[in-house]
């Protein structure tokens, strides 16, 4: 049944080919899991200028917040990320494009009161690698694997729900394209 | 392309071989040593040295010391020595399964054998007729404590039962635990940063199956805090912890803190305590321990002690 659906969509998708001729911003929502620990989710948005290297180079903002995932109902921590990011898409034109992000931005947790001798807050330098589905629709299926270059080591004046390995996925539309 | 991939298959088929290290005589793992309580235990349980109490040694509370990962009952030999001359309470000294013996021994154990340790002390205890039964645990053995928490085991203890945790972990500080089901296998073991002389009292190799375990009864036990446990009303928790630690996170005080309430719903107590040891309470063999460090340790004997009879 999935293949009977799922395969003739992609045949449509695919075949709907030609290079970006505008601009793009791909604005979606962003599923984040650290490995080892909390699913965090929340939004991205990625725009690439049709002056500056028109659908491979993109720069990036995302938040993502464990108040939307794991702290759901439960006692996780309620931690928010917020990224800057620029990214570089290869193979333009293809239905699967390799990509190479490096982000930087804000780490922030939430401890309560008895705990303001623990380090909650952070910079966040990252970089991950990864495939994206670019349907030649406005849909665009990204998926990657990331490392944080700093993370809490118990000692280090880094809170200690930031780890160092995660993976995403994100699923944006290009608001700039209308849908054919 | 082709030889690359070849190559790098068969490294990581080489690096996914069982691998055991080479271990010294004069190191905890060889074979060679054996951890005290094996060879004298009436020297550090209670149950084997007075299986028969009286009706007033029944009465007189028993504190039941755990040590944590790859340690053994050293741990807590200092809270022994720190009490001694104390006849109001008993101090009764486990060693966790696979721990102290050798690294096979070690390799073979999972988290479940750890814990078993714990609740069988409890049990013999109980059967033997002592009827106020505590707790100071320290690093692993506080979620060992915890999952028997959460799985009713205290909920009908018969008097109050105090269990005292010294830096407790839920989140290690070292976070490539976090992918040890990966590299583990390809690893075969993990070698620690012993002080000078700690390696007769603590393995200095640690089986990647045992860090595996390791990592499961965190990830466990992180789940029931996040889902919540209430204290049942005859156990008392307090938590002391590093608010600087090189093993245990100090965030992991955090989701203890956040994950525990009394059964009257109030916070449990905790205690930050300024120190950058893991298990602060013991110093033996710590390079540098300072005074701060001192009076620290003498400080939470002192409380834990006191709060024993509240």
């Amino acid at each position: 049944m999935f293949k009977k659906i799922f395969f003739p969509i992609l045949l449509i998708i695919a075949c709907q080919s030609g290079y970006a001729q505008n601009s793009i911003l791909d604005v979606g929502v962003r599923i984040q899991k650290d490995i080892g620990l909390y699913t965090e989710n929340g939004i991205t948005i990625n725009y690439s200028s049709k002056k500056y290297a028109p659908d491979k180079l993109y720069v990036g903002f995302s938040y993502f917040t464990s108040r939307l995932g794991t702290a759901i109902n439960s006692n996780a921590i309620k931690q928010d990320n917020f990224l800057l990011s620029g990214a570089w898409y290869f193979r333009q034109g293809h239905l699967i494009r390799p990509l190479l992000r490096a982000n930087l931005g804000y780490f922030s947790s939430e401890y309560p009161a008895i705990f303001s001798a623990l380090p909650h807050q952070s910079m966040l330098l990252s970089a991950d690698a990864g495939v994206c589905i670019q349907t030649h629709t406005p849909l665009k299926i990204t998926t990657s694997l990331g490392y944080n270059a700093i993370s809490g080591k118990g000692n280090n004046d880094v809170p200690g729900t930031l780890y160092p390995f995660f993976y995403q996925f994100t699923l944006t539309w290009n608001i700039l394209k209308p849908a054919k | 392309m082709k030889k690359a991939l070849q190559t790098i298959i068969i490294l990581l088929l080489v690096a996914g071989c069982k691998k055991t290290p080479a271990i010294p005589d004069a190191e905890l793992g060889s074979g060679k040593l054996a951890d005290p309580s094996l060879t004298n235990p009436a020297a550090y349980r209670i149950s084997v040295s007075q299986p028969a109490p009286t009706a007033a040694q029944a009465k007189i509370p028993v504190i039941i010391a755990c040590h944590g990962y790859s340690a053994t009952t050293f741990e807590w030999d200092e809270f022994r020595k720190w009490s001694n001359g104390r006849s109001d309470y008993y101090i009764d000294q486990v060693l966790l399964a696979g721990h102290g013996t050798t690294y096979a021994a070690f390799a073979g154990s999972t988290w479940h054998d750890w814990q078993s340790t714990i609740k069988d002390e409890y049990n013999l205890l109980v059967k033997e007729g002592y009827q106020n039964i505590n707790f100071v645990c320290s690093s692993t053995s506080c979620p060992l404590l915890l999952d028997m928490i959460h799985s009713g085991f205290f909920n009908t203890a018969a008097t109050t039962v105090h269990i005292f945790m010294v830096d407790p972990i839920i989140i290690p500080s070292d976070k490539f635990l976090s992918i040890i089901g990966i590299v583990g296998p390809m690893l075969g073991y993990v070698t620690s940063d012993n002080a000078p002389g700690e390696d007769v009292y603590y393995y200095h190799y640690r089986p990647q199956e045992t860090l595996q375990q390791l990592n499961n009864v965190l990830a466990t036990v992180r789940g029931e805090l996040e889902d919540g446990i209430t204290l049942p009303k005859n156990v008392y928790l307090k938590v002391y912890k590093s608010i600087k630690d090189p093993t245990a996170d100090p965030v992991s005080a955090v989701l203890i803190y956040k994950g525990i309430k009394t059964s009257s719903g109030n916070d449990i107590d905790v205690n930050m305590v300024n120190s950058t040891l893991h298990v602060f309470t013991r110093l033996n063999l710590v390079p540098g321990a300072t005074d701060q460090d001192r009076q620290n340790q003498n400080n939470t004997f002192t409380d834990i002690t006191t709060l024993l009879f509240k």
